[in-house]
């Protein structure tokens, strides 16, 4: 129950005239993760979330949301959907009451105390108890976003799409959707667009990351920032290294030993074919040799912003 | 949806799911706001206040004359001022909704794109006719009984209102549908509402057209309001008229089902 797809796309395609937004994605979101939908702007993940809600409508290929054909099927798939727009936009004359109202009556027929009560419930969740009854023409960009975000759970989804949630917050709001989207992880599943890196890094435990409208990698978060180049150590030696480089070397599991001197000291990079043999012998090895010291020692761990750096000029870049 | 235990959630189905709720949406925008009062204000000056004006001069001759006169004056300008006001108050509803990102965010909830339409046509259509029709048309009966201490007769006053009505429907869908098409309130209102002059204008040179449009509608409903007879072949045009909005209706729902956000 718990790796049941939530989300699964098959081949699915958006092409508008002359451009080709989205390319024969085939993607699976399982039930209560975060998963987070990178890109550079224009890589497709606005019009992937858009497909997903019945806003747009595929070329080709197909989707289903809690087993709903997103076509067929929309309202379905949209009665599980709690949803923030990139750019969230409300009837102005409303206030933020009357459009959380609004909002909840799509989803819940009754009865009245309890829908007020849910919306209660949610002013002071997003903080925004105390303008409940001002009209939203006159709300700043920070509490449009936490009316977006109060709005897109005031159904209690089992699915949360946010598209781009943190752009336009100061680093208090970035807190507080991070905050909110943890805390409905236990309940809910959470599909996001982002290009804070941070963020993904921070709340994320699968990241899928696309440009040019195509899927460049899917995984968990853990197993994307060990690279795509595999096991490697990052290692620090003062000292008469060469002994313990030709040593090194000879280890059949010892894929390559990239030296980068430095003042004092020199930088190595090894890369392993055998985690395990690695872990246990690696440093071992190095420490053996007294014509030289190690002074640091890590298994490489990539930032999430050199992963997709990499991955989207490989690709080449979003434009 | 985890719906805790006193919350019922909805679960409608077919092509009207949501319309109750837009249709509140769509009631507030009118009457929760100063929408209406501005209306009622407006079409009180334009329609009640001309009348007004005309009907202290038609007062001094004979009362029946000047009844007659008072009623073909109501539908004229009522006919002329309410069409071009349908127009204008109407054609940022739908477009307005597309530019502005509303209309995406409404249906990414459960709404059919059928009831998003239909409750702007219902609730717009109700509105406007109680501001520009109902509420000028019975202070008309005062103004009347104060001019010509006279009133028209109910029964064919409220056929010509009815095909006055007809008219403004017609103009409210084709309003409506041209906001699924157009990308600006300029080409919709120039569409429209260059209609409703083509309509004053076009059939001096080909008469025919009266048989086929809404352009004679108004003059018939004068026409009716002061029990005279209107054509035989009047009930074409009427017909047609009802026929043409339903196709109209049925064109803008086709178009905004294909409409992308």
């Amino acid at each position: 129950m718990a790796n049941e797809a939530v989300i699964r796309t098959k081949k699915l395609s958006k092409h508008y005239k002359g451009v080709q937004a989205l390319e024969s994605l085939d993607l699976e979101v399982t039930r209560n993760s975060i998963f987070g939908f990178l890109g550079p702007n224009g890589a497709g993940k606005t019009t992937t979330i858009k497909l997903l809600l019945g806003l747009v409508r595929p070329t080709s290929g197909s989707a289903e949301v809690f087993g709903h054909d997103i076509v067929g099927d929309t309202i379905d798939v949209r009665r599980r959907i709690g949803y923030l727009p990139q750019e969230p936009r409300y009837y102005e004359h409303m206030t933020a009451r009357q459009t959380l109202r609004f909002t909840a009556r799509f989803f819940y027929e009754g009865p009245r105390p309890a829908i007020e009560e849910r919306i209660n419930d949610t002013l002071e969740l997003v903080g925004l108890a105390d303008k409940a009854d001002r009209p939203v023409r006159g709300f700043s960009s920070g509490e449009r976003q936490r009316l977006g975000i109060g709005q897109a759970q005031v159904n209690d989804p089992d699915l949360l799409i946010l598209d781009e949630p943190a752009a336009s917050l100061d680093p208090m709001g970035r807190r507080d959707v991070l905050e909110v989207m943890e805390r409905l992880r236990e309940r809910a599943t959470v599909f996001y667009s982002t290009h804070i890196l941070d963020d993904v890094e921070r709340v994320s435990d699968t990241v899928a990351i696309l440009n040019r409208g195509e899927l460049l990698a899917k995984a968990p978060i853990q197993e994307l920032l060990v690279g795509s180049d595999g096991v490697a150590y990052s290692i620090e030696i003062k000292g008469d290294t060469a002994d313990a480089k030709n040593r090194l070397s000879s280890q059949p599991w010892v894929a390559e030993v990239r030296v980068t001197p430095e003042s004092g000291r020199s930088r190595w990079l090894v890369r392993v074919t055998d985690a395990e043999a690695a872990e246990s012998r690696l440093l071992r090895l190095l420490l053996a040799d007294e014509l030289c010291t190690v002074t640091a020692f890590n298994r490489r761990k990539y930032e999430l912003e050199e992963v997709f750096m990499n991955l989207v000029e490989e690709n080449g870049n979003g434009r | 949806m985890a719906v805790s235990a006193t919350l019922r959630a909805a679960t409608g189905r077919g092509p009207l799911v949501g319309f109750g709720n837009m249709v509140d949406k769509e009631y507030g925008s009118w009457w929760r706001t100063r929408r209406a009062l501005i209306h009622n204000i407006l079409w009180l000056c334009v329609i009640n206040g001309i009348l007004f004006l005309i009907g202290v001069e038609e007062g001094r001759g004979n009362p029946y004359n000047a009844l007659d006169s008072l009623i073909q004056v109501f539908f004229q300008v009522g006919g002329l001022f309410a069409t071009v006001g349908i127009v204008v108050s109407t054609q940022s509803s739908i477009l307005g909704e597309r530019q502005l990102g509303t209309a995406e965010w409404v249906l990414s909830k459960p709404v059919t794109r059928e009831a998003f339409v239909l409750s702007k046509l219902l609730v717009n259509g109700l509105s406007f006719m109680f501001l520009a029709v109902a509420i000028p048309s019975t202070v008309f009966f005062l103004q009347t009984l104060l001019h010509t201490y006279l009133q028209p007769k109910p029964g064919p006053f409220l056929v010509g209102l009815a095909l006055h009505a007809e008219v403004l429907v017609f103009y409210l869908v084709l309003t409506l549908a041209l906001g699924t098409f157009l990308r600006s309130r300029g080409s919709i209102s120039g569409a429209a509402i260059g209609l409703l002059f083509a309509g004053l204008i076009l059939p001096n040179f080909f008469p025919w057209l009266l048989e086929f449009t809404p352009f004679g509608l108004q003059s018939f409903a004068a026409q009716l309001a002061r029990e005279r007879s209107i054509p035989v072949w009047a009930w074409q045009p009427i017909l047609l008229t009802a026929l043409w909005t339903v196709l109209l209706l049925l064109v803008a729902l086709w178009r905004f089902d294909r409409e992308e956000f």
